[in-house]
């Protein structure tokens, strides 16, 4: 009996292809759909060398991906205990060579099961109808169109805006820190910002920060004595817009954050 | 049509064919009027309406009833033609079922990312994010995660979403929510052969899944980005290879198929603890089962995989996750106080009713007492027909863990909790007993008599056990549909705000450090933040000044940084507390004062301000005066 051995022979070449893509660097979208059809390669040619002719449909498909998902939890491990860090290369190897020991141990595994005889498929009485096709083909569109839907509406979800301020001495550096300003606010934004030493102006910046822009410094930092930034919000150089401070400030820090609550404001 | 079934009396395995209605043999069972691809056009457009439920929800609609209404609809428009064609007596073939199982799975799984499309928000999903990004960056396995720190001793589900991202350069959420919908979708398939396979009726086995759909935790915890998720397909593995063993019809398929439950068991082992200790239970059951329906070769070959499964178990347990019982031991110390006070008929002090709305809970008490009354149904149709199928005997046994579960949530500290959880194992032989039952109740020679009428009533059941799963289960009532950010809640306290929080934590003060934090922000600081939020902090926030006491309370705690929402002293909190690890539950807004008391305190930098949100530095803290 002649068999064909063809689905074997794209398995072996995915992995090979997986890998060249991987050296080569190739595009994006190549090495997306390479890279699903490596990781699901192992999968299929191991469900062919656990599985006999008679196992067919819905079975054959669960147990393919099961075990395409059991090769990365066992590859892990192995790596792991054999000291292989974990990263692109050591991945693409363990699906590749899984994929290749597979396919070459389903070849053996089919040519002793040259005498199983596959199972005789029933008669299809009833084919699709243009219909039927139609209906399937509909489903998927709409369904598509819920989760663009739910896509659109979640990126268009209005949250208020935000600025962050902090000062934080450096990790590693306490007599230095990072004096920062983040604007969320969803549009152009002009800031004064005011950094107080021992409650005196040292520096003063003022800032249009595009939505998203990050504005940083790197400043002498101290706790031996009173340092504060201020940050305020133009036209308004009344009132604080946010406030940070090394804690040395005593007594009465201001507390710059408007509060909805009166009792929450500081002198 | 007579339900396609086993040969009456049982029978050996080796001997079991299923066995056609007379009408279906003949050929005389009608079509239905709906087929499959219609099914699946009408769950289309009820995942279209249900996610038009959230688009509201998100414009500011989510208390309105209105949406309410079209959420349900939607879910029904999923459930409803799915549950007709099955309970229906009308022509049905294997193929048919098994795509309707499918159809439901996919469409409700896609509601769950229509839910949260553009980011992980539920809490665990951002526990393994962390875990995940660990792995990407490090490349080790067994990194620290400070908000689990028994998952990463668990990596599966981390090792397969990193070896996806690795060869494909998808973003993690995208891979994440390819590859938990493709183990969730995995499972419920894997489910439907082994009821098939048990019960050699594919219309019991779409049955028994459309039942277990109503299980609360299904669509959540049983779908997102955690590490049960992979876990339980590789339970169903195991335990379809498991029963492939027993029955194979040659030496070398058995051999095939042992070596394949062999490899599912170990997989099952390293993803997910209480995943690997139910599939030792079932195993074992399954074997002792073999014993009373007297099957020796069952018994023989699943109680050797039983018996490599708790030895794999136990292995993994003591080399390679030991922190795995000290994780469970609160767990196991509330339950074991629930069950000496209802042994002993004194209260342990837990609620007894649960805090859901009224709704809610009659939708709840109404279930318990479907599935109660057809439990003992579905045994019946289990001595008449199938009493000697070991694996069908063990799902009766296991189908008592019902009562066992509601014993659990009402006499148990936690127990919804616990009741909820172990509702994923308990409902398996639940769904297939009560769907024997179902069945046997749609073929009732009355029933037949009324056929449209006795369908509408089955599909009416089924659809108030998967709104009782749905409306008990996650999210809460009131996180039903996304929306504006709320004060102390789970998925609508996650916004581009906290994120931004949390990502500068990790920024600017790197990983680790300990943060007293409230509920609504804490899983993002372990997630975006890798930071080591505490339990238990919240005496930080409920006193007006920072008096000694409390500074050497913070200092023993070792708390070196203080997050301070200032939204708590606006709204009441949606989870019913503040604090993570607090039972105290808010009645009244936290006074501003209180929070913003760290202002005055000496020594205690003020590092990040933006505008609600605002962390101080408590590692140069002197209380007040």
């Amino acid at each position: 009996m002649r068999r064909n051995y063809s689905d074997i022979a794209i398995a072996e070449a995915i992995a090979i292809l997986g890998c060249v893509a991987f050296f080569a660097h190739l595009p994006g979208p190549v090495m997306l759909v390479l890279g699903l059809c490596l990781f699901a390669a192992p999968g299929y040619v191991w469900s062919e060398v656990f599985l006999s002719r008679r196992d067919r449909g819905l079975e054959r498909v669960a147990v393919g991906t099961g075990l395409a998902l059991m090769v990365p939890v066992f590859g892990g491990i192995v790596l792991y205990a054999a000291g292989i860090p974990l990263n692109r290369t050591a991945w693409v190897g363990v699906l590749s060579v899984a994929t290749l020991v597979g396919a070459a141990v389903a070849l053996i595994t089919r040519r002793r099961r040259r005498d199983d005889p596959a199972p005789r498929r029933p008669a299809r009485t009833r084919r699709w109808s243009a219909w039927h096709a139609v209906a399937f083909g509909a489903a998927a569109v709409i369904a598509a169109g819920a989760v663009g839907l739910a896509v659109v509406s979640a990126d268009a979800q209005k949250y208020s805006g935000y600025t962050q301020l902090w000062l934080t001495p450096l990790p590693g550096q306490p007599s230095r820190a990072s004096l920062g300003v983040d604007n969320e606010q969803g549009g152009a934004t002009q800031y004064r910002l005011v950094l107080r030493r021992k409650g005196r102006v040292s520096a003063t910046w003022t800032l249009t920060l595009a939505n998203g822009q990050t504005w940083q410094r790197t400043v002498p930092y101290t706790t031996s004595f009173a340092m504060a930034a201020s940050l305020y919000r133009l036209p308004d150089l009344q009132d604080p817009y946010r406030a940070v401070d090394n804690g040395a400030a005593l007594p009465g820090k201001p507390a710059a954050t408007p509060s909805p609550h009166p009792s929450g404001t500081h002198s | 049509m007579t339900v396609v079934d086993r040969t009456p009396q049982g029978g050996p395995p080796a001997q079991q064919r299923p066995v056609p209605g007379p009408q279906e043999a003949a050929g005389t069972v009608p079509e239905s009027r709906l087929p499959i691809s219609v099914v699946t056009l009408i769950a289309s457009v009820g995942v279209l309406v249900a996610s038009a439920a959230y688009a509201a929800g998100r414009m500011g609609y989510a208390s309105s009833p209105w949406a309410d209404r079209a959420y349900w609809l939607g879910q029904a428009l999923i459930v409803a033609p799915v549950a007709e064609r099955l309970l229906s007596r009308r022509r049905l073939s294997q193929g048919g079922a098994a795509t309707l199982v499918v159809v439901l799975t996919v469409a409700e799984y896609l509601l769950k990312v229509c839910y949260s499309p553009l980011s992980f928000t539920f809490t665990d999903e951002l526990l393994h994010w962390r875990s995940t990004v660990d792995i990407l960056q490090t490349g080790k396995l067994f990194t620290v995660n400070y908000g689990l720190p028994v998952s990463p001793r668990y990596p599966g589900l981390e090792e397969v979403t990193s070896a996806l991202i690795s060869v494909t350069g998808l973003h993690i959420f995208v891979a994440g929510l390819i590859v938990a919908g493709v183990a969730h979708l995995l499972f419920i398939c894997l489910l439907y052969l082994a009821f098939w396979s048990f019960s050699r009726s594919y219309r019991v086995a779409g049955i028994a899944v459309l039942v277990y759909n109503s299980t609360p935790t299904l669509d959540s915890f049983d779908a997102m980005f955690v590490y049960e998720t992979l876990a339980l397909a590789f339970l169903g593995l195991a335990v379809l290879a498991a029963w492939r063993t027993a029955t194979g019809r040659s030496g070398a398929d058995r051999a095939r198929w042992f070596m394949l439950a062999v490899l599912a068991i170990f997989a099952t082992v390293v993803t997910h603890h209480v995943t690997s200790y139910m599939l030792v239970v079932s195993l074992f059951l399954v074997a002792f089962a073999g014993l009373i329906t007297r099957t020796g070769h069952t018994t023989l070959r699943v109680g050797a995989l039983a018996v490599i499964s708790a030895a794999a178990v136990a292995c993994w347990v003591i080399f390679i996750a030991p922190g795995t019982l000290s994780y469970f031991r609160p767990t196991v110390v509330g339950l074991a106080r629930g069950l000496e006070a209802l042994q002993s008929g004194s209260s342990s002090g837990a609620p007894s009713t649960s805090a859901a709305p009224l709704g809610n809970q009659v939708l709840e008490g109404i279930v318990v007492l479907i599935i109660t009354a057809l439990l003992p149904l579905g045994w019946w149709q289990v001595w008449r027909r199938h009493r000697r199928h070991p694996e069908i005997v063990a799902m009766a046994i296991g189908s008592l863990a019902w009562f066992v579960a509601l014993a659990l949530r009402v006499g148990t500290p936690d127990g919804q909790e616990l009741a909820g959880r172990i509702a994923t194992f308990v409902y398996i032989p639940v769904s297939l007993i009560a769907g024997l039952a179902l069945i046997r109740l749609v073929n009732a020679a009355l029933v037949r008599r009324w056929e449209s009428a006795a369908i509408a009533v089955a599909v009416a059941g089924t659809l108030m056990l998967l709104f009782d799963g749905l409306s008990n289960g996650w999210p809460p009532y009131w996180e039903r549909l996304p929306g504006p950010h709320q004060v102390a809640g789970f998925e609508r306290s996650v916004g581009p705000e906290e994120i931004a929080t949390a990502q500068w934590t990790l920024t600017a003060l790197g990983p680790g450090n300990r943060f007293a934090a409230d509920i609504g922000i804490y899983p993002l600081l372990i997630g975006y933040g890798d930071q080591n939020p505490l339990q238990g902090a919240g005496y930080l926030y409920t006193t007006r000044t920072f008096t000694p006491a409390i500074a050497r309370q913070a200092k023993e705690q070792a708390v070196q940084y203080v997050l301070v929402d200032q939204r708590l002293s606006q709204s009441l909190p949606a989870s019913g507390t503040y604090f993570p690890g607090s039972s105290t539950t808010g009645n009244q807004p936290i006074p501003i004062g209180d929070l913003t008391k760290f202002n005055q305190v000496p020594g205690v930098a003020r590092v990040y301000d933006n505008g609600d949100i605002v962390i101080y530095d408590l590692q140069g803290a002197r209380s007040a005066p």
